[in-house]
């Protein structure tokens, strides 16, 4: 993010792109909810009725996979009706003319088929973006889980840089990262394509820097996205390119990642799969080795939040068994490999890896443990620097010359359109008690009182009655991958045609459906659409009684013994 | 009773929210958790922040708590057997250095975690593919 979190309520208009924070972060949708009541204005764009959307000034409930088209229609207007920051653009970018031939195209009227949103409504939304000072814009996963998704991120970045709205406080543009350690993750380099602190790895003097540090030579070449693995594991030719072994850590793909019938088959093919975790789940099934490990609040360390910003983790308890912290399973293997790795704690792990990354030098342990949070960029160690708020500010960017780039790319559809066969759509979001495949928050008591297998499909009230079901009913629903059955949620907040599930179920496993086509750019999945068709289960007693035997026999495969009906 | 406060940050999603806990030592188990004034969250927590720390407690609903590394030891789909740490350790670097010493450093994939494990477990995980398997193959799931 571009922002700070805090500084959200304190923006003049808030542009929410595919972005549901009252389910994926309630806590920044409290400040969201704030900024309505100091006077913000909202502009919510999304499929659903989001709670962001019932607060919203003007809600554009587009029609699935038309985001580009509708971010370019937004600068068409911008741009056609002269409600641009010149001066900014002149000072601060380069590229405004080739981006305005792209775009010129995209009237609202142009739009409209596309979208399904009147061409009106795009003109008010565009005036009210670019006549408020500051504006905002956060997006979501609504956003970046399409085949196209990098270039709506960079549309959204052009109506951020056509109307000044960078370089000062409560303005800018800002992944709201989901998972509590995303950005951290990125941060540490646990990317194909980058170094820790965003260094690339085809960058020669990147590398040289830390082929000194780590007293090695490394590779040149970008590695393999983690959304390739089942296709290197399954068809790949090259035989040095195929994958052998999977080293998984603190992750499910059997349960969470796209088309998961083909990620059985990969699990199932590869030679040596390694599963490092707190907790067995779907992928242990498949694994030759389990490597236990300390969970949150049994050890130390840092997340980085979605903004940021550097903060603690301490543990709470003491870690009942044989287990270890990741960090130092890790730098056992590679000790016992012959490349040794001795640290005493996490801090010394810190410690070297700042010195790697000029823009977290200066977060130190001491100055967390002071500040309670830093924010990179921190350059400097002296404890005047306290970290950045926000970023690009007086409008210098983090390029050779200080401008920003805009880039215009052309809208294109989602890649599997509903048909006779599949007529409807799917999308997968987020449930707010919950968290990602639930080994965590499924083991918690009062969470999984809340909500439990085999969760629900949301639908439109008119297709429920086209279909005769209701709420609560069982219902089957598939895709050309797969099906699982889950409960009929019938609710006007979601358009007909369209239906959307949550990703954390083992029995309503939206993900047998999902397709694993990706971005070119950042290989995400299309999560967010692909053709179903839902299925009316005649004989309700038989489809509640055979969900109960599945979650039964899943929950044993899993170590948990159940009682009546569970295998030993 | 012996209780400890600790503040940390909430394992559930980006908003990097504080947390405190009240622990109580002796028995090695959690009292109370209550929000802390962070600079994201200023005093507030979701239903995640407020319960989400139970399955510390190990309540044996959904899956079973990983205690022991364990093997399968009569290969794919035999059943896995508990192995001390020395065995599992050497096992894995044994079939990875064969496997790397076969087809080359770029048949090895490796994960690093957005979720539970911390930046510096992260760090470690790609400088192991990097410096220890020669591979830029590594990656996250920063992409569901």
């Amino acid at each position: 993010m571009s922002m700070g979190i805090p500084e959200i309520e304190d923006s003049g208009c808030l542009l929410c792109f595919g972005y549901n924070g009252a389910d994926s972060h309630p806590i920044v949708a409290r400040r969201i909810v704030r900024g309505k009541q100091k006077g913000m204005k909202i502009i919510c764009v999304d499929p659903r009725v989001t709670e962001t959307a019932r607060i919203s000034d003007i809600h554009l409930q587009l029609k699935g996979g038309s985001n580009l088209a509708l971010v370019n229609a937004i600068a068409n207007v911008i741009w056609s009706e002269g409600l641009t920051d010149d001066a900014f653009i002149r000072e601060h970018t380069k590229g405004y003319d080739e981006f305005i031939e792209v775009i010129k195209e995209y009237t609202p009227e142009y739009a409209e088929p596309i979208t399904h949103v009147p061409a009106e409504e795009i003109r008010r939304a565009a005036r009210l973006y670019a006549t408020t000072k500051p504006a905002m814009i956060l997006y979501g996963m609504g956003v970046c889980q399409f085949s196209q998704a990098v270039d709506v991120v960079k549309g959204l970045a052009n109506l951020a840089l056509m109307t000044g709205n960078f370089g000062g406080p409560a303005m800018g543009i800002g992944p709201v990262r989901g998972q509590n350690n995303v950005q951290g993750a990125c941060d540490m380099g646990a990317l194909p394509n980058s170094y820790p602190g965003y260094q690339n790895v085809t960058d020669p003097k990147s590398r040289e820097k830390f082929e000194k540090a780590w007293g090695v030579s490394l590779p040149d070449k970008v590695g393999c996205p983690i959304t390739h693995v089942p296709r290197r594991i399954l068809h790949e030719k090259d035989e040095s390119k195929r994958i052998h072994a999977y080293y998984i850590f603190g992750e499910d793909p059997a349960q969470s990642d796209p088309d998961l019938a083909e990620v059985r088959e990969a699990l199932d093919k590869c030679d040596f799969v390694v599963m490092q975790d707190i907790y067995m789940n779907k992928t242990g099934l498949y694994a030759d080795v389990i490597l236990p490990a300390t969970g949150w609040g049994e050890n130390e360390g840092v997340y980085t939040c979605a903004d940021r910003g550097f903060q603690r983790i301490r543990k709470l308890v003491e870690p009942e068994g044989d287990l270890k912290p990741d960090w130092q399973i890790i730098a056992e293997i590679s000790t016992a490999m012959g490349y040794p790795m001795e640290y005493k704690n996490t801090e010394e792990i810190w410690n070297e890896l700042i010195d790697l990354c000029p823009s977290f030098q200066g977060a130190t342990y001491e100055k967390m443990e002071k500040y309670g949070c830093v924010q990179w960029p921190c350059r400097d160690k002296s404890m005047e620097d306290k970290g950045t708020p926000y970023l690009h500010k007086d409008g210098k960017f983090a390029t050779a010359d200080q401008k920003a780039l805009f880039y215009g790319t052309q809208w294109h559809p989602p890649l599997e359109k509903e048909n006779e066969q599949y007529p409807m759509t799917l999308s997968t979001v987020r449930e707010v008690g919950h968290y990602s495949v639930r080994t965590m928050t499924g083991n918690c008591r009062t969470l999984r009182n809340l909500e439990d297998e085999p969760g629900w499909v949301q639908m439109n009230t008119e297709d429920c009655r086209r279909l005769g079901l209701k709420k609560g009913e069982l219902v089957k629903i598939l895709s050309k991958r797969g099906y699982c059955i889950t409960r009929c949620l019938p609710t006007d907040r979601v358009t007909p045609g369209a239906t959307y599930m949550t990703y954390q179920w083992w029995i309503g496993a939206c993900n047998e459906l999902t397709i694993a086509e990706l971005d070119p750019v950042s290989n995400t999945p299309e999560y967010k659409y692909c053709a179903c068709r839902v299925e009316k289960i005649e004989d309700q007693e038989w489809a509640e009684r055979h969900v109960q035997e599945l979650y039964e026999d899943i929950r044993a495969q899993m170590g948990i013994h159940t009682g009546k009906g569970a295998k030993a | 009773m012996n209780l400890k406060q600790v503040q940390t940050t909430c394992p559930y999603c980006g908003a990097g929210c504080q947390i405190s806990f009240t622990v109580d030592t002796d028995a090695n188990k959690i009292v109370e958790a209550v929000p802390a004034d962070g600079r994201t969250n200023a005093g507030t927590l979701c239903l995640k922040g407020h319960y989400g720390w139970d399955y510390l407690n190990d309540p044996q609903i959904l899956t079973k708590r990983l205690r022991k590394p364990m093997i399968r030891k009569g290969g794919k789909k035999s059943p896995l057997v508990e192995v001390s740490w020395d065995e599992a350790i050497s096992y894995v670097a044994k079939r990875l250095t064969e496997i790397k010493e076969k087809y080359g450093p770029d048949a090895i994939m490796g994960t690093g975690s957005a979720r539970g494990a911390g930046n510096e477990a992260n760090y470690l995980m790609q400088k192991f593919m990097r410096a220890c398997i020669g591979t830029n193959n590594v990656d996250h799931c920063a992409r569901i």
